[in-house]
Formats: C-alpha cells, structure tokens, sequence
C-alpha cells in the first residue's frame, strides 16, 4: 500500500518533466525502443522501478558516487531527503562534487524531485539552483535495493577489542523511554492544546512547561548521556510521527498511529525515520524552531551509525574517533580551508563546534541512538563509554534481515486499590503503551513505571472508541494479578456517568408523519434513537438505507434558515411550507403563537398569535427587536402591525376617546383660507381632508363667530336623538 | 423494494444534546453559557444546539463537571 503511494507520487512528478526531459531519463531508465505517447512513457518507467531486476542492473550501470548515495538513502529507511543533505553526505564519502552526485541520480531516473504541484522542470541543474530547501526522494522499490550494494564506507575510526569484565557489561536499553515520553507528551496535550508562535516557537508558558516536566525532561533509568531540550525533541518526534498534529497554530493530540501497534524494533525504526526529518532540534543546540534551515544533523546522524556497521564483529568503537571522522570530512564541520561553497551556503544560523566533545554527536550516541537502542556501549579500557551497532540498529539500518526475536511478558502489571497502576518495563510494548496511555496518567518513569486511573483519562478512553469492557480486558490481561474490586467498580461508575449526556454533533433526524410510520422504519431496521412519537433520531446519515423512504422535505441545519413562513392578511395567522420548515421553528413558533386547529392542509400547518400568547412569550422574554427579527428570518417579511399591536399593546400610553366635530366647508379654497388666517388658525385641530377640518366642540362658538365675521353661516347637524347637540 | 417507501422529513447534520432525564436538561438549560447555544428544547431530554458551537458545548459540559458521550 505505502509502495503504491510512491508510485502514484512518482507518476505525478514524471508528469511534471517536460516531454524532452522525461524522454532523457527514460532513455537511461528504461530504455524504451519506440517513440512511446507520454503516458506509455510514464507507465513503462513506473514498471522498470518496480522491476528488481531493472533496478540491479540500472545501479551496476551508475557511477560510484551515485550508487553510494543510493545505498546510504537505502540503508536510512528514509525515502525522503534534503538535497543539501544528500550533497553533504556524498562529500563526506570523499567525492568532490556532491552536487553532481544528485544529478546523475535525477538524470538516471533513481532519485526525484519534489515538486510543488502544478511545477513543471525543464532542467535538474535549473531545478537544483533555485535553493536551499530542496527534497528529492527515491521510490522504495529502488531504496530495497540499493541493500544489496555495498556503500563503500571507509572503515570505522577508532575500533578497539573490550578485554576481561568491559566485554561482558554490555549496555543496551530497552528501547521503550522515548515511546513512553511521546506517550507522556500525547498525554498532556491531550488535556492542553501546546500553542505556537508565528514563528514556530512555542509561547513562554507552554516553552517553560515542556524544559521543566520532570517526566519529559528527566534522564532515564538507564542514562548514558544527557540530551538538549529532550521534552521539545519529544514534539518534534511525535509531530514527525503525527501522534500530535497542527491545527491553527495549536498543537493538539492525534489518535496513535499505526507504528504504534507493530513491534518495538518497527517502532523505533519509524522514530529513527522521524529523527532524519527534524527541521527544529538537534543534539548540539537542542530546540532551534525556524533556524535550521539546511539541519545538517539528519545526515551526520545517518553516518555515524553506518560507519558503526562497518565494524568487524567484537569490536567498539570510541565515540571520540567517530565524532572526529565526522568532523574532518562533513562540509558543516569542516575546518575553514576545507569548507567548500555549497557547505557555507547551509545553515547559516547554526553555530559549528569542531570539537568531538561540543558537535552534539556524543549526546547522540550516548543519549538518543542508546535510547532508541540503535546502539550498545560498553566501558572502553580508560573508563570511557566505546559503541556499537545492537542488533535492532543493524537491522533498522538494512544490516541484518531479520527483525531481532523479543521475549515477551504478557502480565507486566499491577492494579492496586488506590487505583494506581505498576507497570514493570520489561513486558511493556508499544501497543500496551498507547492502550494504558489512553486511560491512565503516566505518573513515573522508571525501571518500574506508574500509572494513575482518573475520571478525566478514563472519559477520554471512552471518547476514543475504548469501552468499559475493554478498559477492564486490558488490565485483566496483563494483570499479575485479579483486578481489585472497588477499581473495577470505579471505573464502572465513571463509565455509566458518561452515559447521562450525550451530544450528537451532525446527526439526522427523521421526521415521520405518524407513530405508525416510524415504528415500521424500526421495524426495517433504522439504526434510530426514538425522541418522540414521530422522531428518531441516527448518529451517522451514511447508516441509513434510504431505499426504504420517500422524502417529503430535507433540512439541512449548517445551512441558514430557509424562509418557510407565509403570513396571511389578518397579519396574525401565519402558514408553515412543512417540506421547508426546520425544528428550530416549531420550538420558536411556541413560544409566541399556537396552532391553529385544523390539522395540516396541502403541507401547510398554521400558526396564530393571540394575546395570551404573545403575553406568554413576553413572559419568557420576547420583544419587538426579537419578534421583527424573527418575521425577516423566517418570512421574509417585516413585522406585521396585528402581531406589532399584540406584543407592544401593553407597553402603550392608555387611548384617549375624546368629542370632536368635523366642519365641512364648500370648497377647498376655503379650507386652505381658514387653515391660513391667524382668526381661525388656532381653531383648528387638524386638517382631515381638502374640504374636512377637525375642530374641538368647545371651540364651536369661537369658530362660529369668526366666520360670522366672514359672512360664512355655521350650520350644526342634529344628533340622531335629536337632542340639539352636536352629532359626534 | 416490495413494501411502499415510507414519507418522512429529513433534518441533516442536527446537533443536539439528549439528556437523560428531564431534570438534566433543565439543569444544563439553567447554565446561561451553555444556554446561549442551545437554539430550543425538542422534547423534555433533548436540547437542539446552534449550528456549529458543539465543541464549545461540550467544553462548557466538560467545565460543569460532565463527560458527555460524543456520538458521530
């Protein structure tokens, strides 16, 4: 599978060549005798990369320069390199023009760019020239070849024979400290987010808290060497291996991956592949976020552990030569009259220590590659710590074929009442690691290791997919002894708490017609949840088989509300499009208006505000602002004056009912005449219409003098009881 | 397909809270942060939560001292 994504990658970027560079490389790669369309091209180049036999005899046919380059590649396990790393390593093999090395490898189809997509390259020499952050990779296929040639290392500096007790105090970790610190690790940033800087550093707080944990800054049990920074190399390894991931500039805890669930020589391999990628930690400086562009680390670390396979067997070496070698011959480390060009390009912001003792190399050896169990060491004759390749590091360096046999020990832990768990290393994997990790804080690390049981862990075992069952199979398991009763008995209690709340993030809820229809769905099988006696509710929609419904309307609830609510004209009875309407409507509709009895007419229910509903909603807040917001949103429309009156009526000043009288005069002239002269102006209450005047009964005499004065006569209509008093 | 398709109405991606009892749900309606996105009350036990704000919610429950089980 993981072959088959390389190859897939590898179509992408022969894509990217351009047709007279691609036919260059196929020429050498597979030597194709026709004039082949491009993607034939493409295809047969895949197939001779996947052919061991086309590969063996492409790498006879490349020079020794290349060759070596491929076989450190191979032995690396990594597939993907900086290219400044690859040119470092092939100067310090003695050959002058590194750079060429890579080119060659390019031009002979073994070895790829890595292109941004959409790029196109007409030329490796152009490509190579645009910088100093390149990454070129070689197909798996070909790196598992490239085993059976022999690099052509120099012989290992410094080897020395262990004589009387040194040859048999042999050292060799048990490889579990860094899996146990990046499970610590993935721990606590399970329970706080670690937050970055712009410039990928970490903020003062997280900084502080991942230089002084004691449990990911403490030396180990079986410690040879301290290292720099160990609790940011943690997050910077289990970054590499996505254990914990970026998101929006927070740091936060992936599910464990798959490494985790293969043996520990596996897992350390997939660590010492993630040790070669670090861009922001080395074993000088420690912690160097956004300053190691060009680290030249990957590939000294890859040096020195191959050189340490080049030992004849019973033999050490002394850290001291090795470091030495490495200096003498690496660009990065060169004394200045060595340094070439590309070597001062790299790197600038890194400091060089020239001395074995201050170039980060023995921190390397004795702290990490021991830890990995890379290596094994042992006291040379002067007391000083002499090294060599274990046999986990000859393996996961191509050396050997066989992964190294491991004992194990199934039951490595005891539960003790307190719920504190005691774990004894030797039986610890790195499966059992992540399980326990999942539902317990790691407390000690040690040459015994304790574990605490917590509700918070064990809730977020239950959020993980573990269960209570499981939790308790896996103590149980690997228990020396019967778990005790009240541990059991708590982790019970935390579970069911669990189960009082549960929140369904994107759930599908089906809304049937009737309590028949729904308890038929049951009947097909809907892997429903019953809300009501029409409702049912289904966690995930990709669990429905929707051959058994006809949908009569779908709502989508990430989308905005959709307008489903027609007013009718009394401006108080409003009409709901049923195939439209969500949930949220009929919860908002009732808590203003009730519904109209009826039942559903042409997929429309009706709704009416009344004053005693609106009363009630005013009870539970509603007011206008609200109640005109909600008519824009859900009709479309502004707040009508009927619902308007219903919900501000009790807010109004009280009415007024007063006796007034409406003068009509003959025309409209004047009307304006009365209206305009200062006599009668003050008469006037209101101008009703071009002939009709409001006027004030108490001011009928007053009016009717001044328009005596006019010569205007005042003719007063009876009241219908015909008592003489103005009709009103 | 022997049988006649049965007409329902479909809510898509609906977040909501189911309690499991009525009086827990007027307890977590009582939270004013938590009531803020909680968009209405679908039935005593369930509590529809606004679009979006499910990892706040179960934030907040969280902070309230619940383990809220978070099915998908």
């Amino acid at each position: 599978m993981m072959s088959d994504t390389w190859t897939e990658q590898l179509r992408q970027t022969l894509h990217s060549y351009d047709e007279g560079l691609l036919r260059q490389v196929a020429n050498r790669l597979c030597k194709p005798r026709n004039h082949w369309p491009v993607d034939e091209l493409i295809d047969r180049c895949l197939a001779a990369v996947g052919n061991p036999a086309v590969v063996d005899r492409r790498l006879k046919e490349l020079d020794e320069p290349g060759r070596n380059l491929l076989a450190l590649i191979g032995h690396s396990r990594q597939p993907r390199w900086q290219v400044g790393n690859l040119v470092e390593l092939s100067v310090a093999l003695g050959n002058s023009d590194g750079l060429q090395a890579v080119q060659t490898l390019f031009e002979a189809g073994l070895l790829y760019p890595e292109l941004t997509p959409r790029s196109r390259i007409k030329q490796f020499d152009q490509w190579l020239g645009k910088g100093n952050s390149l990454w070129a990779y070689v197909h798996p296929a070909t790196g598992a070849r490239t085993l059976e040639f022999d690099a052509q290392l120099p012989k290992c500096p410094g080897t020395q024979t262990l004589t009387g007790s040194g040859r048999h105090q042999v050292h060799e970790a048990d490889g579990l400290e860094w899996p146990l610190r990046l499970a610590v690790l993935w721990q606590q940033v399970a329970a706080a987010p670690l937050r970055r800087t712009q410039q990928h550093d970490f903020f003062k707080r997280d900084l502080e808290r991942l230089r002084s944990d004691p449990l990911l800054t403490g030396a180990p049990a079986d410690n040879l060497g301290d290292l720099p920074d160990p609790g940011l190399l943690a997050v910077s390894l289990a970054l590499a291996q996505e254990l914990i991931h970026d998101k929006d500039g927070e740091l936060v805890a992936g599910a464990f991956p798959s490494a985790w669930q293969e043996s520990l020589p596996s897992m350390l391999a997939s660590l010492w592949t993630a040790l070669l990628h670090l861009e922001d930690w080395n074993s000088q400086q420690g912690w160097q976020p956004g300053e190691t562009h060009g680290n030249p680390y990957p590939g000294a670390y890859l040096l020195t552990l191959l050189l340490l396979g080049n030992l004849p067997e019973e033999r050490w070496a002394s850290p001291d030569e090795l470091v030495r070698w490495l200096i003498d011959r690496h660009p990065f480390w060169r004394t200045t009259q060595h340094r070439n060009a590309s070597a001062r390009s790299r790197a600038p912001a890194l400091q060089r220590s020239t001395t074995p003792d201050t170039a980060g190399f023995i921190p390397f050896l004795l702290g990490l590659a021991y830890q990995l169990r890379l290596i094994q060491a042992a006291k040379g004759p002067e007391e000083s710590w002499v090294v060599r390749l274990s046999p986990t590091g000859r393996w996961i360096l191509g050396l050997a074929d066989q992964q190294p046999a491991s004992t194990t020990f199934p039951q490595t832990l005891l539960v003790q009442p307190n719920l504190e768990i005691l774990v004894y290393r030797q039986g610890l994997t790195p499966d059992l690691i992540a399980r326990l990790s999942r539902f317990a804080r790691w407390k000690t690390l040690g040459a015994a290791c304790t574990l605490q049981l917590e509700p918070e862990t064990v809730y977020r075992a239950l959020e993980s997919g573990d269960s209570f069952e499981s939790i308790v199979q896996t103590l149980e398991r690997h228990s020396m002894k019967p778990t005790p009763a009240p541990v059991v008995e708590a982790l019970r209690t935390w579970s069911n708490k669990r189960d009082r709340i549960s929140v369904y993030p994107a759930a599908a809820l089906f809304e049937f017609a009737s309590a028949e229809d729904m308890q038929e769905a049951i009947a097909r099988g809907l892997p429903a949840v019953l809300l009501g006696e029409r409702l049912a509710l289904v966690a995930n929609e990709s669990a429905i088989d929707y051959r058994h419904f006809r949908l009569v309307g779908t709502r989508d609830y990430v989308l905005p509300p959709e307008k489903c609510v027609e007013i009718e004209p009394d401006g108080v009875t409003l009409s709901i499009d049923l195939a439209r309407s969500d949930l949220l409507l009929e919860t908002e509709l009732a808590r203003f208006a009730e519904l109209v009895p009826g039942g559903d007419v042409n997929n429309h229910r009706r709704y009416r505000l009344t004053p005693a509903t609106v009363a009630a909603g005013r009870q539970q807040g509603l007011n206008v602002p609200l109640l005109e917001n909600w008519f824009w949103r859900r009709s479309g429309q502004a707040l009508t004056s009927a619902s308007r009156l219903l919900l501000s009526g009790p807010d109004s000043p009280a009415a007024e009912l007063r006796r007034q009288l409406v003068l009509h005069v003959a025309n409209e002239e004047i009307a304006d005449g009365l209206e305009q002269w200062p006599a009668t102006r003050g008469l006037i209450r209101e101008r009703l219409g071009p002939t009709a005047i409001l006027v004030l009964e108490d001011d009928v005499p007053a009016l009717e003098e001044r328009l005596q004065t006019l010569g205007i006569k005042l003719q007063l209509e009876e009241s219908p009881e015909n008592d003489g008093s103005p009709q009103r | 397909m022997d049988k006649a398709r049965i007409p329902v109405k479909l809510h898509r991606r609906v977040s909501l809270i189911q309690t499991e009892d009525a009086v827990l749900a007027e307890e977590l309606l009582a939270n004013k942060k938590l009531a803020q996105d909680i968009v209405g009350r679908l039935t005593g036990r369930v509590l529809l939560v606004r679009a979006g704000r499910v990892e706040g919610v179960v934030q907040e429950l969280q902070k309230m001292g619940h383990t809220p089980q978070v099915v998908t």
